[in-house]
């Protein structure tokens, strides 16, 4: 397997035998169940589970949005939040890329990408639209730089959405199901447009789907969770090497790969579609 | 002799351009800048054009002959098949965002002259027109959409020219062409059989049929008689001094009572929706005073300011004050949470995510809330002034009922839906120009 | 825990419990401004307000309030007599008279307007052109028109609520999910059918909310044409009804009632709205579910 270039160095995460329990006091849902995995820094890491089975949560509880009830996520040595401290403030080093999209729509495309930067103090407006426009160029997206998001196509504003995280040069990428609403065909694009974004800005991405075979396209490694609650069942190494394009999905090794995992996948949807899961 | 035939060629390249959609309207001057852009080409019957995925460097304009146009699968067009002759544009890809490459596969099935037009250059041509380029790329859109069939999300990518001017012009021209549609539509023609039926059924009640109920009422023409005369029986037309002064003094209320109602209801409704802690302390008491009918106020208002005129402004800003914060309170609570934590992630603080999420997120509710809020300020003061004050329209409408001038009475109803219509629009003309992003989103949704 | 019990421990409730004390007492302290500010103490104060324009002896607006201790005194006093009762049964009366009509009218009126394009190019712009004159406006007219007063007033109840009901019907009827309309068809309904279990059971959500918004127009309403019709003009009739007795309190100088009334008519509009609130969930059970 070949891991990405030693030059980066950059968000290590370690998810140590976390747990969650949504209102303790009440219904005590378990959402993750004494989960461990580590995330190698530079490393697209995908996360394979059930809708609803709490891999959101796993996000969430790195991006800060969420506490945690034991354990510790800890990201280049720093604790981001443990059984005494549950939860984590969120920032610029670990940006989230949202399902249903979050761009702002009263702003322009390119007032969104320069948001983070300017809005933290950390460039003058004049320096963060230059540096906005060259991001968006990069990422195939002039010409839409005074649209507003809504004028645009959803593609589109999924590698908006991406370029506004990057302005901000973080050292994780939490991407939740973000191509979930795309049709397969723009999705497709939208993975070589990630992928392309990605070798030039090495950056750990947290990228959570439901989709196997999008996970060991993109991947560096995938994890397989179980349905409710949530825990590593299956880690997969994806030992194709990057830098990666379309042909990789008809692949000798590609198909391979599915073959190992596709049972432990389908176990885990069939336990939850019999668990009547809601949509998470 | 060659200048002679090239200008005569060139004649009729800005004769087809004047028949095709996209050009349609463009002046003179543009439609010659284009025509020397064109280049002639011919096509034998059976010849193919151009074939899918090829690069899109030309646009075409069908001259004489036809064309049969065939969309790749990948377009999910709701067509795949169209013939396109004279008049007709195709092979307009090059015009869409990130698109280089055509979309459809192209054969002649006749002899066919076409005008091929550089698809940059045009564009670069239409940049230099701040006037007219954007008008013509709309009507591009306009007939992409329409002529073409093609899904919403490839007409979204339909270039927008940048330019100082074009994000006003685009609104306007985006106006102008809503008109001349509606326009070409049957619905102006249903709204004035509308009128007609309700006007002359007033009419024919009153005035013809006398219908017993009816009887008493102000007929049609005694209202039109009076509101149009130069010296009228009763003293209020609109050519009296009198009508006018009354007119103002109710919008001079109204406005200072919308105004303050704003301006505190939108202050309160934020603190409502954005601390928890506020909400649960003062939310009660503003529950509880809210359901008291703003008109249940009028004699505790009365026995409170000792002018009427602060009285009747009171009770039309009490009115507008709990439409306006309620509004602004669920407007606040309607924001997406995503947006809220987008801009944690991007480091944004407190005053930060105020000023740029919470504050924009919740505008178009603040301006449903406005233009509710104005509505009633209106019900509210006619009200009041009917029963107090002097001066005006609510109190023209209740003395000219007491001294028994009927036609008066529907002067003031009249004016008063007229003015009330024209502050509401103006406040919806407020929200939209505030809220230009959301016009454009609603426009490209259209429904 | 219990309900109650859950109740008594959010610390909401008592943040919001407080605040009305909080709100009472400093009512309280207002109206009584008069006989609290009469010592030499608060003279150059008083110079002040008067100079402002406002009373000199009391503070301004809240000072000509009557406080809370006075308004429940004079309620328990007005609980005892008959016509108090009798002008709650008279607005409640004119009420429901206006809305039920208003819902008769208004709802086939939204519906046919909705579902075809001619109705709708016809009818709507007039509609429109009619909304902004305020119901009140139309009193005059009304009763010029209907033979008794209380037709007249049920006519305006009318107009407050029609308004609104349309709006929300054909608000709610252009919002159904246009995948239902398709879903139905592939299914192979009729249009009859269509409008039964489609557009119908789909506008009912809206007819609900707007319903209840309409409920609250139509209590504003009554008041106002209540007083108007009592008061305002010099009708001999008969009057009644909740907002002429606000009315006829201030006329004959017991300012106490006057608050009684509005709070009374407050939670009228209040228990009708939720009754409301309450009705509409059974007709829409589907909503529920969340």
């Amino acid at each position: 397997m070949r891991r990405p270039p030693a030059a980066a160095t950059r968000g290590h995460i370690r998810i140590e035998d976390v747990v969650k329990i949504y209102d303790p006091a009440g219904a005590a849902v378990l959402a993750v169940d004494h989960c461990t995995l580590e995330i190698e820094p530079g490393e697209i890491c995908m996360i394979v589970g059930p809708s609803g089975c709490g891999k959101t949560t796993l996000l969430n509880a790195i991006a800060g949005f969420h506490e945690i009830t034991s354990g510790r996520i800890v990201m280049d040595g720093e604790v981001l939040c443990s059984t005494e401290q549950p939860q984590s403030t969120p920032g610029p080093d670990r940006i989230v890329v949202f399902q249903n999209g979050a761009l702002f729509p009263w702003k322009s495309n390119l007032e969104n990408v320069i948001f983070g930067p300017v809005m933290q103090g950390k460039l003058a407006r004049k320096e963060a639209v230059d540096k906005g426009r060259a991001m968006m160029s990069d990422a195939g997206l002039s010409g839409v730089e005074h649209n507003y998001p809504g004028e645009v196509s959803s593609g589109m504003r999924r590698r908006v959405e991406i370029v506004r995280a990057l302005m901000n040069d973080p050292k994780v990428l939490l991407l939740d199901e973000p191509y979930r609403a795309l049709d397969s065909l723009t999705k497709s694009v939208m993975h070589e447009a990630l992928l392309e974004i990605y070798y030039k800005n090495k950056v750990t991405i947290f990228f959570i789907t439901h989709d196997l075979e999008e996970a060991i396209f993109l991947g560096h490694r995938v994890a397989i969770m179980t349905t409710r609650p949530c825990k590593p069942k299956k880690v997969l190494n994806v030992d194709i090497p990057h830098p990666r394009d379309y042909g990789v999905l008809t692949s000798k090794r590609f198909r391979e790969l599915i073959e190992e995992t596709n049972d432990a996948v389908h176990e885990e949807a069939l336990k939850a579609f019999q668990a009547g899961e809601k949509e998470g | 002799m060659e200048a002679a035939l090239r200008a005569g060629a060139a004649d009729d390249a800005i004769a087809v351009l004047r028949d095709s959609t996209p050009f349609g309207d463009a002046s003179d001057a543009l439609l010659a800048r284009i025509a020397a852009l064109a280049r002639p080409a011919r096509y034998d019957a059976g010849e193919r054009i151009y074939s899918a995925d090829d690069l899109a460097d030309d646009l075409f304009v069908v001259v004489s002959g036809r064309v049969e146009h065939v969309f790749k699968p990948e377009v999910h067009a709701r067509e795949a098949q169209k013939r396109v002759t004279r008049g007709g544009v195709f092979g307009w890809a090059g015009l869409l965002l990130g698109q280089t490459r055509r979309l459809a596969t192209v054969s002649a099935t006749e002899p066919t002259e076409v005008l091929r037009i550089e698809t940059e250059a045009l564009v670069k041509l239409l940049e230099s027109e701040p006037l007219e380029g954007p008008r013509v790329m709309e009507r591009f859109a306009t007939m992409i959409q329409r002529d073409f069939a093609v899904p919403q999300s490839l007409l979204a990518q339909v270039r927008r020219l940048s330019g100082p001017l074009t994000e006003e012009m685009s609104s306007l021209s985006l106006t102008m062409y809503r008109v001349s549609l509606w326009l070409r539509s049957p619905r102006p023609y249903l709204m004035l059989i509308g009128f007609a039926l309700f006007l002359g059924f007033w009419y024919l009640a009153v005035e013809v049929w006398k219908l017993p109920r009816f009887r008493e009422m102000p007929g049609i023409t005694a209202v039109v008689k009076e509101w149009f005369a130069k010296s009228p029986t009763y003293g209020l037309s609109l050519y009296t001094e009198e009508y006018y002064k009354h007119i103002i003094v109710s919008i001079w209320r109204v406005t200072q009572a919308f105004f303050l109602a704003t301006i505190l209801g939108v202050t309160f409704g934020l603190l409502l929706g954005w601390s928890r802690t506020f909400k649960e302390y003062v939310f009660p008491v503003f529950e509880m005073l809210r359901p008291i009918p703003i008109l249940a106020w009028v004699p505790l208002a009365i026995v409170m300011f000792i002018a009427t005129e602060s009285a009747v402004v009171y009770l039309a800003f009490l009115a507008s004050f709990f439409a306006t914060a309620l509004n602004t309170m669920l407007g606040v609570e309607s924001i997406d949470e995503s947006y809220i934590r987008a801009a944690d992630c991007l480091g944004a603080n407190q005053w930060q995510q105020f000023r740029h999420v919470i504050l924009p997120g919740a505008l178009p509710f603040i301006f449903t809330g406005l233009q509710i809020s104005i509505g009633v300020s209106w019900f509210s003061l006619v009200a009041a002034e009917m029963v107090s004050g002097q001066y005006g329209l609510g109190y023209v409408i209740n003395t000219s009922y007491v001294m028994v001038r009927y036609p008066t009475i529907v002067i003031g109803m009249v004016t008063l839906g007229m003015v009330g219509y024209a502050t509401s629009a103006l406040v919806r003309l407020a929200g939209d120009y505030l809220m230009e992003w959301r016009v454009r989103e609603l426009a490209l949704a259209e429904r | 825990m219990s309900g109650i019990g859950k109740l008594l421990s959010n610390r909401a409730f008592w943040r919001g419990v407080g605040s009305i004390v909080i709100f009472l007492v400093l009512w309280e302290l207002g109206s009584r401004s008069k006989q609290w500010m009469a010592p030499e103490f608060f003279a150059p104060f008083k110079d002040l307000l008067g100079t402002m324009g406002f009373k000199k002896d009391y503070l301004p607006w809240i000072g000509a309030v009557p406080p809370p201790s006075g308004v429940l005194k004079s309620w328990v006093a007005v609980l005892g007599q008959q016509g108090y009762w009798q002008s709650w049964y008279m607005s409640f009366f004119r009420v429901m008279g206006g809305f039920i009509a208003a819902m008769l009218i208004g709802i086939p009126f939204g519906l046919a307007l909705a579902v075809n394009r001619v109705a709708h190019g016809v009818g709507f712009p007039v509609f429109e052109v009619l909304r902004p004159i305020p119901p009140l406006a139309w009193v005059p007219a009304s009763i010029i028109f209907w033979p008794t007063q209380e037709s007249a007033i049920i006519f305006i109840t009318f107009l407050g609520a029609f308004y609104t009901i349309v709006i929300n019907v054909l608000g709610g009827a252009r919002s159904i999910d246009v995948r239902y309309f398709q879903a139905a068809q592939s299914m192979g309904s009729s249009r009859w059918d269509i409008f039964r279990r489609v557009v119908l059971p789909g506008t009912l959500p809206s007819i609900v909310v707007g319903s209840a918004v309409g409920m609250g127009i139509t209590w504003e309403v009554v008041v106002a044409a209540e007083m108007i019709s009592g008061g305002g003009s010099q009708q001999a009739g008969t009057g009644g009804g909740l907002g002429f007795f606000i009315w006829n309190s201030y006329v004959g100088g017991s300012y106490e009632q006057i608050v009684v009334g509005m709070i009374s008519i407050g939670i009228a509009g209040f228990v009708s709205s939720e009754l409301l609130r309450w009705g509409g969930r059974f007709v829409t059970p589907w909503m529920k579910v969340r």
